[in-house]
């Protein structure tokens, strides 16, 4: 008895949700989402740049709207960063590439663009590791930490990872976009130099001991709208 | 879909807990080896025999001898910049009636390893060899090498019988 009781629920609810949308005037605004290319620039390293000397790096961002929700991502850099350390002092140079996609998570109200998103990178460097110096670490006793000028370079090194990315983005003006971005890292496989480590790398910057890694970004980005659509 | 994406806070915020709280700036690693001797009795060549008031300089180094007594195995730094280390050893060290000094020389080729970002490198020893200077009135009877390689402080490098 109950079980018909409960289909003809469903069977009214059926009806009602038809009826509804018989009663949806023509003349109602229908939403569009902007669909397109967003294209930007990473504004942390520029800033950190013009701070500290050690630190140079250039990264461009962009993302394509595959569906309401989902969007494929990908950043292209180049970084050359020196990191000094108690013992030793190295250089790293080279470039980086990640893709992957971000999942907005944000409902937006109306026509509206803005995000809070997670995503998902796989990450890729090709780099090279410049010993600038270095200290043999002895017995203080003997109190002879000379340090060693070396000048010793590590080529065609790479690395692969991925990231987990947690963001936000507002659109400031008309399809320009401010974001703030939080990576946090885990590396895959690396290829070491003979006698030393990938302690920076590109794109992933620091690694620390477990092989894991943060980042952040500040973009400014501008959506280039190819089309627009209902969902 | 907002409850996970509060799971999604939680995980992430706990990734940056394990990860920031992580000190690998710190060096706690084993750096450079120091050389280690263990004494043993010239009469019973099995038997390990302690020093007594032994004093160790290291020619070229400023600081104060190394002082060992009652011990039957020391650890002393060897030189990383120079490919040997001068050893006086001065036994009975604080009688100057029974007080003898015997020099001794450790050869090597010392080579860099990387131990990590917070200890840099620290130097392995190869090819060691030792010499003794006979000053005709020796207090060490009899070297021998254990090892020629020193990479650790582990075992013993070298016997010294007295």
């Amino acid at each position: 008895m109950l079980k018909y009781f409960i289909n003809t629920a469903f069977l009214l609810c059926c009806i009602v949700s038809l009826s509804q949308e018989n009663n949806l005037q023509p003349n109602d605004t229908i939403i569009k989402n902007k669909y397109g290319l967003r294209v930007g620039i990473d504004l942390f390293n520029p800033v950190s740049t013009f701070f500290n000397d050690d630190r140079k790096g250039l990264e461009l961002v962009g993302d394509y709207r595959v569906s309401k929700k989902f969007y494929v991502a990908a950043e292209l850099g180049y970084m050359d960063n020196t990191t000094d350390e108690d013992y030793i002092n190295f250089t790293t140079n080279g470039s980086y590439i990640k893709a992957g996609f971000d999942y907005n998570a944000y409902s937006n109200w109306l026509d509206m663009e803005n995000a809070i998103y997670i995503g998902m990178r796989y990450g890729f460097s090709t780099f090279s590791q410049t010993l600038n110096s270095f200290t043999i670490n002895n017995n203080p006793f003997l109190d002879d930490l000379a340090v060693a000028e070396s000048g010793q370079k590590f080529e065609n090194l790479n690395a692969h990872w991925v990231e987990f990315v947690l963001g936000i983005k507002a659109e400031l003006f008309n399809n320009l976009f401010l974001g703030f971005s939080f990576s946090g890292k885990k590396m895959i496989t690396t290829k070491e130099p003979d006698n030393f480590k990938n302690l920076f790398v590109p794109g992933f910057n620091r690694v620390f001991l477990n092989n894991s890694g943060f980042g952040f970004n500040y973009t400014l980005s501008y959506l280039i709208p190819l089309y627009k659509k209902e969902k | 879909m907002k409850f996970k994406l509060e799971y999604l806070f939680f995980f992430i915020i706990t990734f940056i807990a394990i990860t920031g709280c992580e000190r690998d700036d710190i060096c706690i690693d084993e750096i450079t080896p120091n050389l280690v001797i263990r004494f043993y009795d010239f009469e019973d060549q099995t038997e390990t025999k302690s020093i007594s008031q032994l004093s160790v300089k290291i020619i070229g180094i400023e600081n104060d001898s190394l002082f060992f007594s009652g011990t039957d195995s020391i650890f002393v730094p060897l030189k990383v910049t120079s490919n040997n280390t001068q050893f006086v050893f001065t036994v009975n060290s604080n009688d100057a009636a029974l007080l003898n000094r015997d020099a001794l020389t450790v050869n090597y080729s010392a080579e860099a390893v990387f131990v990590g970002r917070s200890c840099g490198y620290k130097s392995i020893f190869n090819n060691t060899t030792y010499d003794l200077t006979d000053d005709g009135n020796m207090w060490i009877q009899k070297i021998e090498m254990i090892t020629e390689q020193i990479e650790n402080e582990t075992t013993a490098h070298v016997k010294i019988f007295h």
